[in-house]
């Protein structure tokens, strides 16, 4: 797995504070991506245990952040790498709110209860869910870019077996 | 006249001299000294009119008025003297107005009396007339330390006007003693309904126009001299009645609708006081405008947040007088403390302030040149003795000349008692000891480049030098502390705002020492004791390292957070940075982030070469980009700011990207 970006705090990807990790590999090659360069699994840096660690310890110290988000690429084609760099957090750091974005759609991702993606999908808490359509584009939306796309709140959905959106904790 | 039997090759240097001052403006062949203050249009008429005043103010000042040794500690780069067209003439810095008591009282502006404002829409005009009036009197900022305070009785007048109004318009019945017509009277609210309701609903209309007329007037009065605006400051958010939330809540209203075609304002700065148990937490009766003040912040860049809370401005607050609250001027200047007892802050203000060149100092001292192993810190404090004596020097030879001043120089400050007690001046008489109560302060720029000369690091790379700035500014204040006990005045420490003065200490110390890295190579040395905006640091980790600054410096400092992305997308991002700094005790606080306007469809955001909405290209209609500098916002700051800030601007690391 590697790593194609990382941004120890962020205002730009989920609500509060976030640190945001990219991680390479996208195969839904939507039209007018804003990165077809993290298409390529090889693109970046390799995502090594050691770099891992050293992300969670900055996470971990950080009494800012809100949490983190994973994005890409999707980090879904990597799902179950992408499951044991989270293990590995919250047991270091504790239950961190994990905000995950993928092209795959909610629906998708339920389909297979025994699935990596499924896995994956259990330990975050908020969803953006769908293909990035550039039809629908739209610079006013909050944390995504065309408005196909859901924030779903995850354990919400899972626990009521139907798609819960996300509501934000304060609004101006 | 000192200048002795002058000789005539002297005489010619000097007219020379005067010569060159003037092609320099005229021709506006000097950009940085044209735009040396951001706020200041120097390539206009009324520019380049007060330049020409106050370059010739300087150069006669420093020839024939201020001591040798402190000309001497400007001329080698390690003073500087702010303010300088000013000294001779004796004009004082800063200062809060007492609102309240101009309102409530009445006043002259030297051309005419103006009588207690009868209604709130009245009363915002009086402001801004008052801040104008005061406006030339002095050359720093002029603020309201407690404007919700202030303006609540007027609210109150106002609805009293609409409620008897109602009373006759909706035939209820009458017999309301005039002292029951108050907003919080619910009995009032009960018995007469429509009235109450009525009367309401206007009062919140012309309070939001007041407050819209006021925002705009502090914006286009261009009455400062050389066509500037007013420097001016408005505090507020702990006035609890429903009459000063209405105040606030209509300031942040219009601030956050922005002026005519919406853009955002830049001034007055605002500054929202944030106090536990009044505005912090859910249940306090103010939290709901500490809110809306953070998406105002959020979109608008105003208002800072003051923190009542810090040790420093805590021991001083008095819940039952407002003038006790921990409030600030312009960039930064804090005056609350009096050692003649005025531990308030309206009528009085900062009265001069000297700036200490630390770089210059460390490089002397230090690694940086190769010329030893280890810091002469023995060396480095002698030195900063000697500068520390020469510029407090400067300020009390200048107080000399500020006491000097007869009371009808400043009619308005003096005469109407905007300076307390100056109203029972007469016109002939000097404003001598009133001025006391005021502060001198000496200031410092350029911790981290100090740090870096002296030791090879600066106080954000490495805990231990860090120890060392701590330890350094810690000194500066005990020696502040020190004099103010001896000579029996307010001497205090400050975090100077270095707007113009950043590039100007560094351009002469890179002619003289070459360009050091991490020391003389930027273009600006950095603000006080602020980690560098270049340097690569967490937020918190930020906010921690210079809060413990602010309480060493009791003539006000600011830190700032560098924010990249919409602000405005993400207040739960904002908030938690705000309230993160108000619990590590930094006194004063606010976040930078970047607003760019595209003048084809007011679009506001971050804008990069095409405009997100219309699709305008930035070579093809102008995109207005916004930035703060040194705690001010300036209109657009590729055509404003001198290119030290230009320069600082374009190397500001965000801290989130
Ligand atoms: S899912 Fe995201 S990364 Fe993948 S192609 Fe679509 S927009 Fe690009």
């Amino acid at each position: 797995m590697n790593l194609c970006g990382y941004y120890p705090e962020s205002i730009n990807e989920g609500e509060g504070l976030r640190a945001s990790i990219f991680i390479s590999g996208c195969r839904h090659r939507c039209k007018g991506c804003f990165s077809p360069a993290t298409w390529n699994f090889n693109y970046g840096e390799p995502f090594t245990l050691q770099r891992q660690n050293e992300i969670i310890s900055e996470i971990a110290g950080n009494p800012l952040l809100s949490g983190i988000s994973l994005l890409g690429g999707d980090p879904f084609f990597s799902a179950a790498e992408v499951g044991s760099f989270l293990d590995r957090l919250y047991e270091q750091a504790g239950e961190v709110n994990t905000w995950i974005y993928t092209g795959y759609t909610y629906e998708e991702l339920t389909a297979d209860p025994l699935a990596a993606e499924y896995a994956l999908l259990r330990r975050c808490h908020v969803l953006v869910d769908g293909r990035f359509e550039e039809t629908l584009r739209d610079t006013s939306l909050r944390y995504c870019g065309s408005s196909n796309q859901r924030l779903i709140d995850i354990p919400a959905s899972l626990a009521s077996g139907q798609v819960v959106l996300w509501q934000p904790a304060i609004t101006f | 006249m000192a200048l002795l039997q002058p000789t005539y090759e002297a005489n010619e240097h000097l007219l020379r001299e005067m010569i060159a001052v003037g092609e320099d403006i005229i021709d506006s062949k000097d950009l940085d000294l044209i735009r040396e203050n951001a706020n200041l249009n120097g390539e206009s008429f009324s520019g380049k009119m007060s330049k020409l005043g106050s370059e010739y103010a300087k150069w006669y000042a420093k020839h024939f008025i201020m001591p040798k040794s402190v000309v001497r500690a400007i001329e080698d780069n390690y003073v500087y003297v702010h303010d300088l067209d000013q000294y001779a003439i004796g004009t004082t810095n800063c200062i809060f107005i007492p609102f309240d008591k101009l309102l409530g009282g009445g006043f002259n502006t030297g051309n005419g009396s103006v009588r207690p404002p009868n209604s709130i829409m009245t009363a915002m005009a009086l402001v801004a007339i008052i801040f104008q009036s005061q406006q030339n009197a002095q050359y720093g900022g002029v603020s309201a330390s407690k404007i919700d305070h202030d303006l609540a009785p007027y609210v109150a007048k106002s609805f009293s006007k609409y409620f008897r109004k109602g009373l006759a318009y909706f035939e209820e019945e009458d017999g309301v003693q005039p002292e029951d017509i108050r907003m919080s009277n619910f009995e009032l609210q009960l018995r007469y309904p429509k009235s109450y309701r009525y009367a309401l609903k206007e009062t919140e209309i012309e309070t939001l126009q007041g407050a819209e007329s006021l925002i705009h007037n502090l914006n286009t009065m261009s009455s400062r001299a050389g066509g500037q605006i007013p420097f001016t400051s408005i505090n507020y958010g702990t006035c609890t009645s429903p009459e000063g939330q209405m105040v606030i809540d209509a300031l942040l209203t219009t601030t956050m609708q922005g002026l005519g075609s919406g853009e955002t304002p830049i001034f007055p700065i605002q500054i929202f006081k944030c106090k536990q148990g009044v505005n912090q937490s859910p249940k306090d009766p103010n939290y709901a405008l500490f809110l809306k003040a953070a998406e105002c912040s959020a979109k608008r860049l105003y208002p800072n947040f003051a923190n009542l809370d810090a040790p420093l401005n805590l021991q001083y607050y008095n819940p039952s007088d407002p003038d006790s609250e921990f409030a600030t001027m312009g960039c930064r200047t804090r005056v609350l403390s009096d050692r003649f007892g005025r531990n308030k802050l309206s009528g009085k203000g900062n009265l001069s302030f000297n700036t200490l060149n630390l770089v210059k100092l460390g490089i002397e001292y230090g690694t940086a040149l190769g010329k030893r192993k280890k810091a002469d810190e023995q060396g480095f404090y002698h030195a900063l003795d000697h500068y520390l004596d020469i510029a407090l020097d400067g300020l009390l030879h200048r107080f000399d000349i500020q006491r000097r001043q007869k009371a009808k120089a400043s009619d308005f400050m003096m005469r109407e008692g905007v300076w307390e007690g100056g109203e029972q001046l007469a016109p002939d008489e000097p404003v001598g000891d009133l001025l006391k109560h005021g502060s001198l302060s000496l200031g410092f720029i350029g911790v981290a480049e100090c740090m870096k000369a002296l030791y090879g690091r600066h106080h954000g790379e490495d805990e231990q030098v860090y120890g060392k700035a701590l330890q350094l500014i810690s000194y500066m204040r005990a020696y502040c502390d020190r004099k103010s006990d001896e000579l029996d005045l307010n001497i205090t420490l400050f975090a100077t705002p270095a707007e113009g003065l950043s590039g100007k200490f560094t351009k002469r110390d890179r002619q003289y020492y070459g360009s050091l890295p991490g020391i003389t190579d930027r273009e600006y040395y950095t603000n006080s004791f602020h980690i560098p905006v270049y340097y690569e640091i967490q937020a918190a980790r930020k906010i921690e390292l210079e809060a413990r600054f602010h309480d060493l410096c009791n003539a006000g400092a600011i830190s700032y957070i560098e924010l990249n992305g919409n602000a405005r997308s993400n207040p739960a991002a904002f908030l938690s940075i705000v309230q993160y700094a108000l619990s590590q005790q930094v006194s004063y606080f606010s976040i930078n982030h970047p607003i760019d306007r595209c003048s084809a469809c007011g679009y506001e955001g971050i804008i990069g070469s095409i405009c997100p909405s219309c699709g305008s290209h930035e070579e093809d209609v102008h995109i207005r980009r916004l930035r703060r500098v040194t705690g001010y916002l300036t209109g657009d700051f590729q055509t404003r700011f001198n290119s030290a800030k230009q320069a600082e601007v374009r190397d500001r690391v965000k801290h989130t990207p």
